[in-house]
């Protein structure tokens, strides 16, 4: 009986400290890394006319890359600095959420950029881009800051009605899609990480 | 049966309520008022008093500023309430310990 009740006390002890556990560990300087690159990146797109699939395609997906890498890195070392584990249950769970839209987001990509089709597509790609992300970020808001998925949601309803206005219309988006990457992977990153040191909210701990 | 780790368990921990703040406070650095009663699904006047009695213990600390204009009251566990509560949490994995078949 007793043991029971020591037992359930601990279980309940489990869950309340993994649902306490939110992400924050250097959300802050991670959305204004993507936001400057997601920027640059499309600065870098529109300067030298990089609008056939293969080029746009290319940029981004190495753009993408960086993102990635960059970010693990300043969260490792904000670790570090910390005295903390990387890989903390709320970073591997983060991770967890972002990975399937991110890799189904990537392997769109490459097949988009493989079969070089129209430069027509490149509009198409980044909305589905968008959608794939605004995904990743909801699923990973669960164990974030509230604002993560409220980011996440912007992304995907933008992108679903920027879609569904070319179908209603069944007109072209008549959008430059270093234009739709800017904003969404450049201004909107920039201005969530601005948000997150101006409020204070970019506190490190995961 | 040695019925000794229980009569040690930490009284003001051992309270359903403020066990879980303690918890949720175990796992973060610090959370707001807010986060605390949406998570636990406390009511404003019932979260007050656990709080009340953890910081009169010296269990958790509180701390009153402004975000965006707002009063926004914060709570985090002080290093007295972090060495009772894994004392607290030894003493209940004792118990088990004890009590399992062999």
């Amino acid at each position: 009986m007793e043991t029971n009740w020591a037992a359930e006390n601990l279980q309940t002890i489990r869950t309340l400290m993994e649902r306490s556990a939110v992400y924050r560990r250097a959300l802050a300087p991670i959305m204004l890394f993507a936001g400057v690159l997601g920027t640059a990146a499309a600065v870098v797109g529109l300067l030298f006319h990089l609008n056939s699939m293969r080029a746009f395609g290319t940029l981004w997906l190495g753009t993408a890359i960086v993102v990635v890498a960059g970010a693990l890195l300043i969260a490792r070392r904000q670790a570090f600095k910390d005295r903390e584990p990387f890989w903390s249950p709320p970073t591997r769970r983060v991770a967890q959420a972002l990975l399937p839209p991110l890799t189904a987001g990537m392997c769109l990509g490459v097949v988009f950029t493989s079969a070089d089709l129209d430069g027509g597509f490149t509009v198409l790609l980044a909305l589905l881009w968008v959608l794939f992300y605004g995904c990743g970020l909801h699923a990973a808001g669960f164990f974030a800051p509230r604002g993560v998925k409220l980011l996440g949601w912007s992304f995907i309803a933008c992108a679903c009605l920027l879609l569904l206005r070319a179908v209603i219309t069944s007109s072209d988006l008549n959008l430059k899609a270093h234009w739709l990457m800017g904003f969404f992977f450049g201004g909107l990153h920039l201005a969530y990480g601005a948000y997150l040191y101006l409020t204070g909210k970019g506190k490190n701990a995961a | 049966m040695n019925p000794e780790p229980y009569l040690q368990l930490d009284r003001v921990i051992h309270e359903k309520g403020r066990l879980a703040i303690m918890s949720m406070l175990a796992a973060s650095p610090e959370l707001s008022f807010t986060e605390l009663r949406g998570a636990l699904a406390m009511t404003d006047g019932n979260l007050t008093t656990h709080i009340r009695a953890l910081q009169e213990t010296g269990y958790v600390s509180v701390a009153k500023s402004f975000q965006n204009r707002r009063p926004l009251t914060t709570c985090s566990l002080t290093a007295a309430g972090r060495k009772a509560f894994t004392e607290y949490i030894n003493l209940l994995e004792r118990i088990v310990q004890q009590n399992r078949p062999k």
